[in-house]
């Protein structure tokens, strides 16, 4: 649960925004971000669907290779 | 923080350490990329890097647990939680059910769901059906969870909640004789939403040095570097080593949603019993989703006792970060992740499914 996604906004609808990362689409709240101006481009580091917190691209994409590797090794377990 | 993790590593080295040092992280989130990246043997052995109350899974109370499964076994109710919270067992006898995916295998409606919108769109759908939300977790769980309902949401959907704060187990451990511990990295998302501020205590009530910390390996060594320095130099700080999305007040909109919603009260925790001021409960404005109120008398004050990790089980002194995984007698053998005993074996953020999942050997 705790474990944060980075995701970059695609399109934005009312609080809802169409994000992607590493390929995958999901709607995300942008509902605890109504105080920041966020618009699509922007990087946004997501917990269960929401939106904590604006980021930077290079923090985003930093991010994500720390994800690859937590997924590599749990595929690997479960694949044993 | 523009050195990568060799060169803090070099810099953490090079450290004049004591012979024994304990920095205890309580957040999954660290627990899981130190042990990924296999940082405690990267470290000077003189460093003990020890996974403290990070698992709100873990604590979640058994008596909540046990409250869920007799609501979805006897309410014409759709069940919906974080699909960690699905195989988590109570204490009852083999032949009972024991978890909600038990309850599930038996017919009672139970859906695993990954965000607080899956619920809102459940209850859209299912207008005919009340649709009972067991939510766990800690602020950036509970805060998305708030967030949901200060937008909005259908009559039929009820909370059955068990957040948690993270700081007053910490407090708990510190105000104890025996804290276990030096130097505290203090969680990155947490203090996203709830400020760095939160942590401050540790330093001015305690002495002791802390610094927040982000999930990749540079922030996390960044952060012991400075609590060790801090330690060296008895000169604690309250450091920031996540600077790309800590500020000293966190989310005010997270946070305004999250006190609108809720109101802060005293809260058990599996295995380590009542820590004051450390929960959540509806505010008046939104007791109409209460779902304890909805559905009451499946709140047993008899199992509200501190301690009830299933028998044999040492949950509770891992998720104090008294003993290290491996050191509990069930670990690998009788309680595995297909076969999980304790808590801190089901859920991704437990510390023995963590290390499970990467160091597997029971201790020798």
């Amino acid at each position: 649960m705790c474990l944060g996604i980075p995701m970059q906004i695609v399109e934005i609808n009312g609080y809802t925004a169409r994000c992607e990362a590493k390929g995958v689409e999901r709607d995300i709240s942008l509902f605890m971000l109504q105080d920041d101006a966020v618009e699509p481009g922007d990087y946004v580091m997501v917990h269960v669907g929401y939106a904590i917190q604006k980021i930077s691209e290079q923090d985003a994409r930093s991010s994500w290779e720390l994800f690859d590797e937590i997924l590599a090794a749990e595929s690997a377990l479960s694949n044993a | 923080m523009s050195l990568n993790a060799q060169q803090w590593l070099q810099q953490i080295r090079q450290l004049p350490l004591p012979e024994k040092v304990r920095i205890m992280n309580v957040c999954g989130g660290h627990e899981r990329s130190i042990t990924q990246a296999g940082l405690r043997s990267a470290l000077p052995d003189n460093i003990e890097l020890i996974p403290g109350p990070g698992c709100p899974v873990c604590v979640c109370p058994e008596e909540d647990v046990y409250e869920a499964i007799q609501i979805a076994l006897n309410e014409e109710v759709i069940l919906v939680a974080f699909g960690d919270m699905l195989r988590v067992p109570v204490n009852v006898r083999k032949s009972e059910v024991r978890s909600l995916e038990q309850a599930k295998a038996r017919g009672a409606d139970i859906r695993p769901v990954a965000s607080p919108t899956d619920v809102v769109r459940i209850a859209r759908d299912n207008p005919d059906k009340d649709v009972v939300f067991f939510a766990a977790g800690f602020e950036t769980t509970t805060a998305p969870v708030a967030a949901m309902l200060a937008e909005g949401v259908p009559d039929n959907l009820l909370l059955l909640l068990s957040g948690r704060l993270t700081w007053p187990a910490v407090a708990m451990l510190l105000a104890s004789d025996e804290p276990g511990f030096d130097c505290l990295v203090a969680p990155g998302h947490v203090a996203t939403v709830m400020g760095a501020k939160e942590w401050h205590f540790v330093v001015e009530q305690h002495q002791l040095p802390a610094a927040v910390a982000g999930f990749n390996n540079e922030s996390l060594l960044a952060a012991f570097y400075s609590s060790l320095r801090q330690l060296l130099e008895d000169k604690p700080f309250l450091d920031n080593c996540y600077p790309e999305l800590v500020t000293e007040e966190g989310n005010a909109q997270a946070k305004k949603h999250l006190y609108e919603v809720m109101q802060v009260t005293d809260a058990n925790w599996r295995g380590i019993g009542t820590i004051p001021a450390s929960g959540f409960g509806l505010t008046r404005k939104y007791t109409a989703h209460d779902a304890r109120l909805k559905y009451p008398g499946y709140q047993d004050e008899a199992r509200k006792r501190a301690g009830e990790m299933p028998p044999g089980c040492d949950c509770a002194r891992v998720v104090l970060g008294k003993i290290y995984p491996t050191e509990c007698k069930l670990y690998g053998a009788a309680c595995t992740p297909r076969n999980p005993i304790g808590p801190c074996m089901v859920s991704d953020e437990g510390a023995c499914r963590i290390w499970w999942s990467n160091v597997r050997k029971p201790a020798a």
